[in-house]
């Protein structure tokens, strides 16, 4: 059985990464895992580097995962 | 009952972050201007500390020095963020909701949920330090709608009682977490108990000023200490003495179990 997906949140502005997702508008395909974004990948709002997100098991409020897929 | 861990105000990360510089875009008023933080967990630059309380990831005692001082606009997910002014004033400029711009002196306080997306910007106008406590929580859900609160707390009136700020209680500004943040400010010396909800919730006490004194810890300006399993916490505060206590679900932890490793390890 394959890992479940999970959600990364940074730790320097809040701005979630969810692998079911990914970042299309930054060219992270839905289903990539945190595991396969690149060492030097940094939070695309702040800057924060990947060592500084915090995996995070938290559910959306409605129509949160709608927002964050074009975050 | 003693505590679970005391933080000594010199145990704290220090930064001091300028408006000059690499960091010039992210903090305001140049030239001249900078922030000093002091921060209980582990945040930005400091990476040496314990890694949260909770759903807690900042606790932050931070201050801007100079005309203009503060954070540029910048934008948040996600996170609760509360400021607690202490001295000066701050003001807020917020994109949630229909947007405000907001003045906060000493007692003021906000609450600001991130959510599914917000902006803020604060600053220190006047060349007088704005001192403020600043709290970080992860919230319940992700990507809640952003909201602004805020409120005030009179430290005139309110003395040798332990008054919610944060939280459920009558009055107390709403919360999108299991968290509560009282206070106490006393103008005399008092015995004083906390009861958490239940064993799961943790507490963490941090003195603003005066002296506070819990089992064997005795603590002055700016110490903290966590508590957690415990049924009701007592605790002794001299006089004169501004204590911050926030009550929090302690959610299954393994960085902080792991970090509590490490460090008994170490030592
Ligand atoms: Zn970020």
């Amino acid at each position: 059985m394959s890992e479940p997906l999970k959600r990364w949140i940074c730790l320097g502005c809040g701005f979630s990464y969810d692998e079911a997702l990914g970042l299309p508008e930054h060219g992270v395909a839905p289903g990539t895992r945190w595991a396969d974004l690149p060492e030097d990948w940094v939070c695309p709002d702040c800057g924060t580097p990947k060592a500084q997100f915090e995996m995070v098991v938290i559910g959306y409020a409605p129509g949160g995962p709608q927002l964050a897929q074009t975050a | 009952m003693n505590p679970t861990f005391v933080l000594r105000a010199n145990e704290r990360g220090h930064d001091v972050i300028s408006s000059d510089g690499p960091t010039s875009s992210y903090v305001a008023g140049h030239p001249g201007a900078f922030i000093t933080r002091e921060s209980s967990f582990n945040f930005h630059q400091y990476q040496a500390g314990r890694p949260g309380f909770g759903p807690i990831r900042v606790f932050g005692d931070e201050t801007f020095h100079g005309a203009g001082c503060g954070y540029n606009m910048h934008p948040h997910h996600n996170f609760v963020i509360c400021a607690f002014v202490l001295e000066g004033e701050l003001t807020h400029i917020n994109t949630a909701g229909e947007g405000t711009v907001d003045r906060l002196r000493q007692g003021d306080y906000y609450v600001f949920s991130a959510g599914s997306g917000g902006k803020h910007c604060e600053l220190s106008i006047s060349p007088e330090d704005m001192n403020a406590i600043y709290l970080w929580v992860l919230p319940s859900q992700l990507y809640l709608p952003p909201s602004y609160h805020r409120g005030h707390f009179d430290l005139r009136t309110r003395r040798n009682q332990i008054i919610q700020l944060v939280g459920d209680a009558d009055g107390a500004l709403p919360f999108p977490q299991d968290l509560r943040v009282s206070r106490l400010v006393t103008d005399r010396k008092g015995a004083f108990a906390y009861a958490p909800r239940s064993a799961e919730h943790g507490l963490y006490l941090f003195v603003v000023d005066g002296t506070l004194t819990c089992g064997d810890a005795t603590l002055g300006r700016r110490d903290s200490l966590g508590a957690s399993g415990v049924k009701t916490l007592e605790f002794e505060a001299a006089d004169a003495t501004d204590v911050f206590i926030v009550e929090t679900a302690i959610i299954d932890d393994d960085r902080v179990r792991a970090w509590e490793k490490e460090q008994a390890e170490a030592s």
